[in-house]
C-alpha cells in the first residue's frame, strides 16, 4: 500500500521509520520538535495534502489560526465545522473543561475531520 | 479386487452395521424408559384412587395421559416411523423453525451469536434510510443475518449511474422505484424477513411516526440536513443510530445514541450533533454525482453499519423506557440479563477509512454528549413539536438556497438558442471572414472539475474550475484580463448549477474593475448555458457524453 508523501520536513527524518507512536494514525514520525496535522475529507482538498507538520508547543487555541494564515479562508469554508481530535481523542476548544487550554507538543497528531456527508 | 481389499470393505461394511445397530439399541433403550415411566405414572395414579378404577376409565386416564406428554412435546412411541424423526419433538419445544437454523447456522455457532443472539436478532425491526451505495450492502447483511423487519426508505428511482456501486439493484430495474428493487432482492435473499416499503424522502413531518416502530437506526443518506433529522429523531424517539458516509476515497462511521437515553441523562451515547455541532458550508457539500464515489469504498463503509448493528442488536438493546417515558414492561429484568450477556460497553468511536493512506482504518475517541448540545443534553431546544411543526428547517439550518434559480432568466441561454448562436456565428466566418467573426466569438468558460473536463468540452471551452473559484479569485480573473472589452462570455458546467454561481462571481469582479479590462460592466455580456451540457446532450448533440 503505498505511502502518502508528506511535506518537505520530512527530508529530515531517517530513513528507516521506527513504529507508530502510541496514541497516533499514521505510520510516520514528524521530525523533532513538531506535532503531525492530518487532514482528511475536504480539509484535504482545501490544502491539497493529507497531512502536514508544524512547529510545537502550540497552544490548540491557536491552531485554527495558524492555519487560516496558511490557507486564507480555511476557517469559514473547512474548520467551522471540522471535529478536531489530538492522539486519537475528540477534542472541543471551546468547551470549558480546560481543552481550551490544551498545549500541542512534539509528536502530537492533530486529525482535522469535515462531516462527510454523502453516501 | 484384490481378495485383501475384498476383506478389508467387509470389515468396513460389518463395522457400520454394527455402528447402526447400536444407535438403535440406543433408541430402543430410551423408549423403554419412556415407556416404563408412563407405566408407573398410570400405576401410582391406580394406587391413589381409593379402591382403584374400573378398568374403562383407566384407559380413559391413559388417554390423558397420553394427551398431557403429546402436548409437551412427547409423541411416545407408537407412530411407528424408524428413525430418529420419531423423537422429534413439536414445533413448540425448539425455539426457532427448522429453515432457521439452517439459514444461519453459520452465525448460530458463534460464541458471540448462539441461540440468544440470533433470538435478538429475531425480535428487532431495523430502518434503513437511503437505499444507494450505503443502504444496499447493509440491507442485504441485515436481510441475510436475520433481523424481523427491515423498513426501507427512499423516494428515489433506479439510474444507470448507480449500478457501479447500489449494489442492490440491476440493470433491467432503472426506472424502478429504489425501495421496489431492493425489496425484491432482499425477499429472493430471505423471505423470512418481514420488508416495509417508504417510497419516499424522509421529512420533519413524517420521521417521528416512521421510526417510532423500529428498534435501530441506519443512516444511509446522502446530505446533511437528512443527517441532522435522522439523529434529532433518533434522540427524542431514544433508538440506537448506526451513521454512516462516503465520498471518493474516504469514508466515516459512528455508532451514535448508545445507549439511548432521554435528552439530559448524561449516561447516553452522543448524537450527531455532539459530533458535528455546526454543518459544512452548503457549497462544499459535494455529492457522489459530484464528487465521484469509488464502489468498494461506500460499499465497505455499508457493511460496516450492517456489523455494527448487528453488535448492537445481540448485546441486546435494553430500553426499558417506551416512548412517553414510561417503564415499559415487556423489557423489564432484560436489561440486567442481557448486560450479563453483553460484552463490556466500549466508549463510541468515530471510524474513518481512508482508501489511500496508510493505514486505511484510523478510529478516533468520541466524548460522552455535549454539555450543551441542542439535541440531546439537559438544555436541549428540539422537541418532537418542533418537527411536527415544521419550525425546523433543516435546509436552512445547513445553509441551502435553492440552488437553480440564481440567475435571471435573460442571463441565461438555452442550449438550443446557443448553438443557433454558435451556427449563425459560423456562417459570418464562413461568409463575412474573421473582421466581423472575431468580435461576435465568445469565450467559453466551462466551470467543472479537470478530469470532468478532462473527460470531454466544447472545443473552444478553457477551464476554471470551480474548486479554484471558491478558493481563490486568481484564476478567474486571470482569464478574464486576457479578454478583449465587451468580449461574451458563456458559462457552462454539468448540469447548470454552478454556472450561474460562476457568472455571478464573473459579474462581481468586472465591476470591481482594476486590472480586468476596461470599465466594462455589462452583465448582458455574461451568460451560462441552462441546464448545462446535460441539455447539450440532450437537446443539440445526443452524441456528446452525459454522465
Amino acid at each position: 500500500m503505498q505511502h502518502l508523501a508528506q511535506t518537505t520536513s520530512e527530508k529530515e527524518l531517517t530513513s528507516s521509520s521506527p513504529a507508530p507512536m502510541p496514541g497516533t494514525m499514521s505510520s510516520a514520525r514528524a521530525p523533532p520538535g513538531h506535532f503531525t496535522v492530518l487532514y482528511f475529507a475536504s480539509a484535504s482538498s482545501y490544502v491539497k495534502k493529507t497531512s502536514e507538520t508544524f512547529e510545537a508547543p502550540l497552544p490548540a487555541a491557536k491552531l485554527f489560526d495558524v492555519l487560516e494564515k496558511k490557507y486564507p479562508g480555511m476557517k469559514e469554508k473547512v474548520l467551522s465545522s471540522c471535529a478536531l481530535t489530538v492522539n486519537l481523542d475528540y477534542i472541543d476548544l471551546e468547551e470549558d473543561s480546560g481543552e481550551g487550554q490544551l498545549v500541542l507538543q512534539p509528536g502530537d497528531e492533530v486529525g482535522v475531520i469535515p462531516p462527510v456527508s454523502s453516501g | 479386487m484384490s481378495p485383501t481389499e475384498d476383506v478389508d470393505a467387509y470389515v468396513l461394511k460389518l463395522r457400520r452395521q454394527v455402528r447402526a445397530a447400536e444407535v438403535q439399541l440406543r433408541d430402543l433403550r430410551r423408549q423403554l424408559v419412556q415407556a416404563e415411566k408412563q407405566a408407573d405414572e398410570a400405576r401410582n395414579l391406580n394406587k391413589n384412587h381409593d379402591r382403584g378404577l374400573p378398568f374403562a376409565q383407566q384407559s380413559k386416564r391413559l388417554a390423558v395421559l397420553r394427551n398431557i406428554g403429546q402436548e409437551q412435546g412427547y409423541e411416545g412411541h407408537t407412530n411407528g416411523t424408524e428413525d430418529r424423526s420419531q423423537y422429534a419433538r413439536s414445533k413448540r419445544r425448539w425455539p426457532l423453525r427448522k429453515e432457521e437454523y439452517k439459514r444461519y447456522g453459520r452465525q448460530l455457532i458463534m460464541p458471540e451469536i448462539g441461540l440468544e443472539g440470533q433470538l435478538r436478532l429475531r425480535s428487532c425491526s431495523v430502518l434503513v434510510v437511503g437505499v444507494g451505495g450505503l443502504g444496499c450492502p447493509a440491507a442485504l447483511y441485515l436481510a441475510g443475518a436475520g433481523v424481523s423487519t427491515i423498513g426501507l426508505v427512499d423516494g428515489d428511482t433506479v439510474e444507470e449511474s448507480n449500478l457501479h456501486r447500489q449494489i442492490l439493484h440491476s440493470t433491467e430495474k432503472i426506472g424502478m422505484s429504489k425501495v421496489d428493487s431492493a425489496v425484491e432482492q432482499l425477499r429472493s435473499l430471505n423471505p423470512l424477513v418481514n420488508y416495509v416499503s417508504y417510497r419516499e424522502h424522509l421529512t420533519p413531518q413524517i420521521a417521528l411516526q416512521m421510526f417510532d416502530r423500529y428498534d435501530l437506526v441506519l443512516d444511509c443518506t446522502d446530505h446533511p440536513t437528512s443527517r441532522y433529522l435522522i439523529s434529532d429523531t433518533c434522540v427524542l424517539l431514544q433508538k440506537p443510530l448506526v451513521s454512516a458516509s462516503a465520498l471518493r476515497t474516504e469514508g466515516q462511521l459512528m455508532v451514535l445514541n448508545n445507549p439511548s437515553r432521554a435528552a439530559g441523562d448524561v449516561t447516553g451515547g452522543p448524537c450527531y450533533r455532539c459530533v458535528f455541532p455546526r454543518p459544512p458550508p452548503a457549497e462544499s457539500v459535494t455529492s457522489c454525482g459530484e464528487g465521484g464515489i469509488l464502489g468498494p469504498v461506500v460499499g465497505i463503509m455499508g457493511v460496516l453499519q450492517a456489523l455494527e448493528a448487528i453488535k448492537i442488536i445481540v448485546a441486546g438493546i435494553s430500553n426499558p423506557f417506551d416512548a412517553d417515558g414510561n417503564i415499559d414492561i415487556s423489557t423489564v429484568g432484560r436489561e440486567e440479563a442481557s448486560n450479563a450477556s453483553a460484552p463490556r460497553q466500549e466508549s463510541p468511536s468515530l471510524l474513518l477509512f481512508s482508501a489511500y493512506t496508510s493505514p486505511p482504518f484510523r478510529s478516533v475517541r468520541l466524548r460522552s454528549r455535549r454539555k450543551d448540545c441542542v439535541a440531546c443534553s439537559a438544555s436541549a431546544t428540539i422537541t418532537r413539536a418542533s418537527l411536527t411543526s415544521g419550525s425546523l428547517d433543516y435546509a436552512q439550518f445547513c445553509g441551502f438556497v435553492n440552488p437553480v434559480s440564481v440567475l435571471e432568466k435573460d442571463s441565461r441561454i438555452s442550449a438550443n438558442d446557443y448553438d443557433a448562436q454558435q451556427f449563425m456565428l459560423e456562417w459570418f466566418r464562413q461568409t463575412r471572414g474573421s473582421e466581423v467573426y472575431g468580435p461576435m466569438t465568445d469565450t467559453i468558460i466551462d466551470v467543472r472539475e479537470k478530469v470532468q473536463f478532462d473527460l470531454c468540452h466544447f472545443d473552444r471551452a478553457i477551464n476554471v474550475p470551480r474548486s479554484e473559484i471558491l478558493a481563490d479569485d486568481e484564476p478567474l480573473r486571470r482569464a478574464l484580463e486576457e479578454l478583449p472589452a465587451r468580449r461574451q462570455i458563456t458559462v457552462v458546467c454539468r448540469l447548470g448549477n454552478d454556472s450561474q454561481l460562476a457568472v455571478r462571481k464573473i459579474r462581481e469582479l468586472r465591476r470591481r474593475g482594476g486590472a480586468i479590462g476596461s470599465a466594462e460592466t455589462d452583465d448582458s455580456l455574461v451568460m451560462d448555458i441552462e441546464g448545462g451540457l446535460r441539455a447539450w446532450t440532450r437537446n443539440v448533440d445526443p452524441e456528446f457524453p452525459e454522465y
